[in-house]
């Protein structure tokens, strides 16, 4: 029982085969848990026992049976109001959350930019901070070593290398994490909504570097509300709300069902 | 396997947990060690004047237990909020959450080491015979630090849905340095309760370290078996109720 639990969420494991997907997600839901009276000690736990009560959460399904295949070197957009699902979803990608039910398979290293600078600390200096961030995006020291004047060089950082972080401002901040995560080389990679950072010279350098590993195979699933940004990279869309699937196919056909949703509204 | 993937990580976040501990205050690193050698004092006073214990090298045999009691008090107490404390590393990115247990730990360990460090000083300086037993030390601490994070792990876990374990777990705690013969002879422990007594592996762990550093005897194999075995059972279940725990971390936080 344990271990089919365990299995739910399979780690990468590095081999594909010529036709195999690098991401396959098959019928997966999850449903969060709404406290209707959060308990977080022990001692409300036996309060709640002793006073008795039925359940004490609602449920919320997040997702429901959602199923969908990205193929190698696919970019994949995943689109829909807010509260539709998309971030959890990805999340659930990511293996950050665990579905209630069905399988989620990712074919190769996989690198999640849901956030950037997660872990950053600002009583460290930049250089410090992109040996911890490429440590917690699972590289080596040797790694980040031999990359290390890269990462400088695309952040435009180098003069302020040993500056702590705590005095930078948030562009910086928001360059030096992604020019650090890009290094990590994966053969997926998930996005959310971070090509929106930094000023315009940065996010067009951004796109460039994304354009660039799209067309060197890896694969892209991006969530995004920018339209234009979907329509222009992604070769095929998933349209969510409310949790479920509603539309699934090549781009065109996709935002077109989307703008026919809000609009029917 | 996750250990060998995440040891830059797990090296980093060890090195900062430390540094936290011995810069937080000038005499720092001092302090952790003046903390056992003070407590040492007050428990001689005590145990040899109002008691009246007649226990060879009281003062050291004390001072072992202490600092072999310290490593799992304090492991286990700075484990339990190594996944509450670092949330954003469980809810906005993916990496296998026991690192941040087992570095936590690991820290524990090194300041573990450098208190034995000071102690080993000791014994030379009050002229203890040293034997080549000593090298059981470093052997069963290691079995020690597997069964403290065995433990380390099921509390990280259970903390995150219940906040007030930290409470909880320091009674328990101070009930463990009372069974434990931290501060007392076992020759002391009344005939019908030995037994019991003696299932504790903590127990057995002080006997083995103060055998092997301040009497230069051997340890018995059957204590070695039975601490080697609870501690594989205390990692197992440890890691099992941290697996099943682990599912709803980044919703509880």
């Amino acid at each position: 029982m344990l271990d089919d639990l365990a299995k739910a969420v399979l780690r990468p494991n590095g081999n594909r085969g010529p036709n195999s997907s690098a991401i396959l997600v098959e019928d997966i839901s999850k449903r969060y848990r709404i406290p209707i009276e959060k308990k977080i000690t022990v001692y409300e736990h036996l309060i709640g026992l002793v006073r008795g009560g039925a359940c004490s959460y609602e449920e919320f399904n997040a997702l429901q049976n959602v199923s969908f295949s990205v193929k190698h070197g696919e970019t994949f957009g995943v689109i829909g109001p807010n509260g539709c699902g998309k971030s959890t979803l990805l999340k659930v990608l990511a293996g950050v959350l665990y579905p209630d039910s069905g399988k989620v398979r990712i074919n190769g290293k996989i690198a999640p930019f849901l956030e950037l600078g997660v872990g950053f600390q600002p009583e460290l200096s930049a250089r410090d901070n992109v040996y911890l961030y490429g440590a917690i995006m699972g590289l080596t020291r040797k790694d980040v070593d031999q990359r290390y004047e890269e990462i400088m060089d695309f952040s435009e950082l180098k003069r302020f290398e040993n500056m702590k972080l705590r005095n930078f401002s948030s562009g910086m901040y928001v360059r030096l994490a992604f020019a650090t995560a890009i290094q990590t080389n994966p053969d997926v990679m998930l996005v959310d909504e971070v090509l929106s950072v930094g000023d315009e010279s940065f996010q067009k350098k951004c796109g460039q570097k994304i354009d660039e590993i799209r067309r060197a195979g890896k694969t892209i699933l991006l969530v995004s509300h920018s339209l234009g940004t979907v329509k222009q990279l992604c070769n095929r869309c998933l349209l969510m709300n409310h949790g479920q699937m509603v539309a699934l196919g090549e781009t065109e056909g996709v935002l077109a069902e989307y703008a026919r949703m809000m609009n029917g509204r | 396997m996750w250990v060998v993937d995440y040891r830059e990580l797990i090296k980093i976040l060890t090195i900062s947990d430390l540094k936290v501990k011995y810069q937080s205050s000038v005499l720092g690193f001092a302090w952790s060690l003046l903390n056992p050698l003070l407590m040492m004092l007050v428990l001689y006073l005590v145990f040899n004047n109002v008691f009246k214990n007649s226990q060879e090298h009281f003062a050291l045999y004390l001072l072992i237990g202490i600092v072999s009691w310290r490593f799992l008090a304090n492991g286990t107490t700075t484990s339990m909020g190594a996944i509450v404390g670092k949330p954003s590393l469980v809810t906005k990115i993916f990496i296998p959450r026991q690192v941040l247990v087992l570095s936590s730990v690991l820290s524990s360990f090194i300041s573990s080491l450098l208190e034995f460090l000071v102690l080993m000083i000791l014994l030379l300086a009050f002229g203890v015979k040293i034997s080549p037993n000593i090298l059981f030390f470093p052997a069963v601490h290691i079995v020690y630090f597997v069964m403290v994070y065995g433990i380390s792990l099921a509390l990280a876990a259970l903390y995150v849905y219940y906040r007030d374990l930290n409470q909880i777990w320091e009674v328990l705690l101070q009930l463990g340095f009372f069974v434990s013969p931290v501060c007392y002879s076992i020759s002391t422990v009344p005939e019908k309760y030995l037994f019991y007594y003696m299932l504790n592996p903590v127990t057995l762990i002080m006997q083995i370290y103060r055998k092997s550093l301040l009497y230069a005897e051997t340890p018995s194999a059957e204590s070695l078996v039975y601490i080697l075995l609870s501690a594989c059972i205390l990692l197992i279940l440890g890691t099992a109720i941290f697996k099943k725990l682990e599912r709803r971390f980044a919703e509880e936080l």
